[in-house]
């Protein structure tokens, strides 16, 4: 930990995951001029810099969408997750050239405000296929800023993780308005069917990969566990990785029973950074670390190691030969546990 | 149609010249008093979180008469 904030904290992998991100973005750039005005040469540079970097932005969009359920399903997506932020700033600022060329070009020229103008320029407010559909973007755009504006460590911090979690969920609300924006704005200007089967289909993957995990949770949170004096029954030793954990539902808090070094412990499945799933992550250097953002917690006590000061509920367990048992009761965040020796 | 236009424009305006001003101060001043890595950080760094400042007014402001309330 610092002592003061950093512009950004800088390490290898980022710099790779950055250049890999700067580099795509430059390319569908290209790709896009070059097929447009292979095949629309009168294409202005206006026109082309307004579709290419609104095209770029979506694809980001549902890239960034369809990241969080993936790495649900596979751990072999998280590094990706691991840095999903500078992809969203990145995102932002596609977004970003997208709407400033489009607002220079078709509202800044004449003599009415131009934020005034995407509002008023079109009054069809009550008609579908004549919808103002900039509005939508231009509302979007502003939630979008929000969110990039605020993705700094020093808002988390500040904001709190709720209140912060909260602002960024808005990206769900920011995606129905790009969507209707995007539709509306083609069925007006654009009818090719190439554009529209490709929002299409990202748009059918972001909400299918949701629905898959949000079904794969519920199935964690609906499964039944036989209770014994007190004691409710978890699963067997052998059903849980080495140094990594199952998890499970108690009381209606998501529990996570890490097995390591010949012990087992049970903590709180939710992160203190961002809400993570803390049994969807590992055991590195003896902590157990958040599969999100690397955030780590001592299994035995739920607590950060210093100098941090984050702390999860703790729970205990017992064993009856090969079956773990937990209490449902949850502990004070940080409180000790002995780990149970098998 | 056109009065709830310009309502919302003027609550937005509003909104975002009050963060204005309360940025330059929070960032130069009043961030330090609720976080106290905010003392060595960097200029660059404290232009870096100005936009966000000028979002989140509302909530900064709230930290900020909480840490005065003994």
């Amino acid at each position: 930990m610092g002592l003061d904030y950093q512009l950004v904290l800088w390490n290898k992998y980022k710099k790779a995951y950055d250049k890999i991100i700067i580099i795509s973005m430059l390319l569908y750039i290209i790709l896009f001029a070059a097929i447009t005005l292979i095949f629309n040469s009168e294409t202005t540079i206006e026109t082309l810099v307004i579709r290419a970097f609104g095209s770029l932005a979506i694809i980001m969009l549902n890239i960034i969408l369809i990241i969080g359920p993936l790495a649900r399903l596979n751990s072999n997506f998280l590094p990706i997750l691991y840095n999903r932020r500078h992809l969203g700033v990145s995102m932002f600022i596609a977004a970003f050239i997208h709407g400033g060329f489009s607002i220079f070009q078709f509202h800044a020229l004449g003599d009415v405000n131009p934020i005034y103008s995407i509002f008023t320029s079109n009054m069809d407010y009550n008609s579908l296929t004549n919808f103002p559909f900039q509005v939508l973007g231009f509302i979007a755009l502003l939630i979008l800023f929000a969110m990039a504006s605020t993705s700094h460590d020093f808002f988390l911090g500040n904001l709190s993780a709720k209140v912060w979690k909260r602002l960024h969920m808005m990206v769900y609300f920011a995606y129905a308005l790009i969507i209707a924006h995007m539709f509306l704005g083609a069925f007006q200007q654009e009818t090719s069917p190439l554009t529209i089967g490709i929002m299409t289909i990202g748009f059918f993957t972001v909400a299918s990969l949701h629905l898959i995990t949000a079904f794969k949770e519920q199935k964690i949170d609906s499964m039944k566990m036989e209770e014994q004096e007190g004691w409710l029954k978890v699963c067997t030793i052998s059903e849980i990785e080495e140094d990594r954990a199952k998890i499970f539902t108690v009381k209606n808090q998501r529990v996570a029973v890490f097995k390591y070094n010949g012990k087992l412990s049970a903590i709180h499945n939710v992160c203190k950074h961002q809400g993570g799933p803390l049994g969807e992550g590992k055991i590195i250097d003896g902590c157990i670390t958040c599969p999100w953002h690397g955030y780590q917690y001592l299994p035995s006590n739920g607590q950060s190691p210093p100098p941090f000061t984050e702390k999860v509920a703790t729970y205990q367990l017992k064993l009856e030969g090969d079956m773990i048992y937990i209490n449902p009761e949850a502990f004070d965040e940080g409180t000790e546990v002995e780990p149970c020796n098998y | 149609m056109e009065i709830i236009i310009n309502i919302f424009l003027l609550i937005l305006s509003v909104y975002f010249i009050i963060g204005l001003l309360f940025g330059f101060y929070f960032l130069f001043r009043g961030a330090s008093k609720i976080d106290p890595l905010m003392e060595n950080t960097k200029t660059k760094v404290r232009f870096l979180l100005f936009p966000g400042v000028v979002v989140t007014w509302p909530f900064l402001i709230g930290r900020l008469f909480k840490s005065k309330t003994p």
